[in-house]
């Protein structure tokens, strides 16, 4: 039965499983934090090694099919594809991760496929083997290691009114209706869209409500009325493009006064990543992070300049 | 963009493999703006791997590479680009012979060449290029 399945298939069907039987020994088994609180992190390996190793796996099946380098470079492709749409059914990960996601996977298989090319038409047993030893043991001391990364994103805008002004729209502030103009919103990304608060005082509680209905609850921690606003981050919502992910842990206002009646206002924002290479995810959390800043600033500033 | 990369972020391809890491991006854009041309950096091979004492290799920064006698001729970045060391002498007189030769993309004032390959005729300009490279670097050996 398998013998009469086509080469190629069975180098998607084997590198697939794989893929799924190294991340789920990697999530349930060698990550150490997995026991304690359930709030694994998506490493470097999963997503660097894996892809990697899957177009390895690809090329070991296509190794007599003399597939030319278009082939090779598009068979890689749908590999990595199967596997993005494999995540979206089995592991429930959302759309826009999975966008965001597609041309880091989509480097490596390609970049393993064309590996696998070339070891195996050299077919040097020792030199495979030492690639694959190389390959597991930076997977194993990967999965072994800490993996914790913080951060912080700060964005400024000067606004055209004093701050007692600005003040009034910091804490909270009616819907923004204006059209996003952000790529990752435009396609279905939340972007946040109002705040409300229980009151102006320290200790209130403060909510962020995204374009999907989703909630951020917040607790003021810092209040120094048209100065400093300072918010943890209490409960996120179970968003499938959140959860796991990334956790919003703090956000921040600060107001300058330029006396000249202009306020200098700065955002802040706080975050903790949990997926891994941080030199790609972070490219996207800060650029997201970013646009959220930006999105509720310059509501901000259209609200406390318009008389 | 592939210009603006080299010339602001090349220092990166030091780090260990980025540069084929980049690379593999560079056969996925091809991939989809111009597919045939995986093809034709294929038919180069093929026809550079027929002439005795050629092979091909991975390039350090990514791409394929095709030596001589283990020595490089050139290599061929995936989105086309060729690179080749020649003689300033040499060069000069393929600038002036074919305007599809042009300076190297980071080594001005050197003996290295480049061509984009866009269009089928390049494959013809490119294979051409090789076997001039090969014969030189045999002419070489010989005098040596």
């Amino acid at each position: 039965m398998i013998n009469s399945i086509k080469p190629l298939y069975k180098g998607y069907i084997v590198s697939n499983l794989v893929a799924l039987a190294i991340t789920g020994f990697s999530k349930y088994i060698l990550a150490p934090n997995f026991w304690a609180n359930g709030a694994t992190p998506i490493i470097y390996s999963e997503f660097v090694i894996i892809p990697f190793l899957m177009g390895i796996i690809l090329s070991w099946y296509l190794r007599h099919t003399d597939a030319s380098s278009r082939k090779l470079t598009g068979y890689a492709c749908m590999n990595a594809w199967i596997a993005v749409v494999l995540s979206f059914i089995f592991l429930g990960e959302g759309i826009i991760c999975l966008i965001i996601v597609s041309p880091l996977l989509m480097s490596f298989v390609i970049l393993g496929a064309f590996a696998g090319k070339a070891m195996f038409r050299r077919n040097n047993q020792t030199l495979n083997a030492s690639i694959f030893a190389m390959l597991f043991v930076m997977f194993i001391v990967d999965s072994l290691s800490v993996h914790h990364y913080e951060n912080k994103v700060a964005d400024t805008i000067v606004i055209n009114a004093p701050p007692a002004e600005v003040w009034k729209y910091v804490v909270a502030y009616k819907r923004i209706e204006s059209p996003s103009k952000y790529w990752l919103f435009r396609i279905g990304m939340p972007s946040p869209v109002q705040s409300t608060a229980d009151g102006y005082y320290l200790g209130a509680k403060r909510k962020c409500i995204f374009s999907n209905g989703y909630v951020f609850d917040e607790k003021i921690v810092t209040y120094e009325e048209n100065k400093d606003l300072t918010f943890d981050i209490t409960n996120q919502p179970r968003d499938p493009e959140i959860m796991g992910h990334i956790d919003i842990l703090r956000g921040q206002f600060l107001l300058k006064d330029n006396h000249d009646g202009t306020t200098t206002l700065t955002g802040n924002s706080w975050y903790r990543l949990y997926v891994f290479p941080v030199w790609y995810y972070d490219i996207w959390a800060e650029s997201v992070t970013r646009n959220v800043h930006l999105r509720v600033m310059e509501h901000i500033k259209q609200l406390a300049e318009t008389k | 963009m592939f210009v603006f990369i080299i010339r602001y972020f090349g220092f990166l391809k030091f780090v260990p493999g980025l540069a084929l890491l980049f690379d593999a991006q560079l056969k996925l854009w091809t991939l989809i703006a111009n597919p045939n041309l995986l093809d034709w950096i294929d038919d180069i091979e093929k026809e550079v791997l027929t002439w005795p004492g050629t092979t091909v290799t991975n390039h350090k920064y990514g791409g394929l590479q095709f030596n001589y006698h283990g020595k490089e001729l050139g290599h061929i970045h995936s989105n086309g680009l060729l690179d080749m060391l020649l003689s300033r002498k040499i060069k000069q007189q393929l600038m002036q012979q074919d305007r599809r030769v042009q300076d190297h993309h980071s080594f001005k004032n050197s003996g290295w060449i480049s061509v984009y390959l866009k269009y089928h005729d390049d494959k013809h300009l490119a294979i051409e290029l090789f076997e001039h490279a090969c014969k030189l670097h045999a002419d070489k050996a010989l005098n040596n």
